[in-house]
């Protein structure tokens, strides 16, 4: 008798298991398409965003709508395409379609005040939690 | 193992190199030597010192000017102009009158040189300067 539950279980359980993980990676992989984690270096976006701070961000918003001032997006440099930044949107210029990304702590801060306004539709990622430090985690 | 809940990507709270350390008191030192060799030139007939003189505090003149200049365009930033109205026109006298120092043995010239970037210090004061551009700690 348990010989023969024991033939039967680890089946059903590899069964449920092998589905469970089924949707668990299609569901991460479908959700992927619009989120995803990013780490912060640097301290330009300081005391808010601190160095070595883990986020997720999301694509989903600037596919409906514009940016908003007072929200964290990520950019492509443009004096350094490679590099993505994290900045705050400071302004909204509609008649130009351009954003004024503003670092947090303006001393340590490299942005629109250096390199100019930023066309709209090269910002797509929006920042909305911090998720590491757990002691930190937020919505943002 | 890599921790698998660290993002890959990384984004860039960005400041450019030279991240952020300032002091008017480096300009200070300069002007302070070039007082100092001023009093030195009119209070000595040795041809020699007094060629060595004008040769040293030219030299020290233009590192002033330099100091300043980098607080001017580095540390200065638009919200500053705008809680200090006088920023500019202080930072344009106070080069002034390190080129002014530069070509004359005026003691006059190397007071005003002082008092000018003492003005300066002020507004590096009232803006955080002390405690956002310069080292609290070094680690071990």
């Amino acid at each position: 008798m348990s010989t023969e539950r024991g033939r039967h279980r680890p089946l059903s359980s590899l069964v449920f298991r092998t589905a469970a993980l089924g949707a668990g990676v299609a569901a991460v992989a479908f959700a992927r398409r619009w989120l995803d984690v990013v780490e912060v270096q640097g301290s330009s976006m300081a005391p808010v965003l601190l160095p070595g701070e883990w986020l997720l961000v999301e694509r989903r918003t600037y596919t409906r709508r514009r940016p908003r001032e007072g929200e964290i997006v990520l950019a492509a440099d443009p004096r350094e395409r490679s590099r993505e930044l994290i900045k705050r949107v400071a302004a909204v210029d509609a008649d130009s379609g351009t954003l004024d990304l503003r670092g947090d702590a303006p001393e340590a801060s490299t942005d629109s005040r250096t390199f100019g306004a930023i066309p709209v539709d090269r910002v797509r990622w929006r920042v909305i939690a911090r998720y590491w430090p757990a002691a930190r985690a937020a919505r943002l | 193992m890599r921790n698998p809940l660290r993002p890959r990507r990384r984004v860039h709270a960005h400041c450019d190199i030279p991240c952020g350390i300032y002091d008017p008191a480096q300009a200070r030192i300069e002007a302070e030597s070039c007082y100092k060799i001023i009093e030195k030139y009119n209070g000595s007939s040795d041809e020699l010192l007094r060629a060595r003189c004008i040769d040293i505090k030219e030299e020290r003149a233009e590192l002033t000017k330099h100091h300043i200049d980098v607080l001017w365009h580095d540390y200065f930033k638009p919200e500053h102009l705008e809680k200090f109205p006088d920023l500019h026109d202080v930072c344009w006298k106070a080069s002034k009158a390190a080129s002014k120092v530069k070509q004359t043995t005026d003691l006059e010239a190397a007071k005003e040189l002082l008092g000018l970037i003492d003005k300066i210090d002020e507004m590096w004061r009232a803006s955080g300067g002390p405690e956002k551009t310069r080292l609290q700690a070094v680690a071990a």
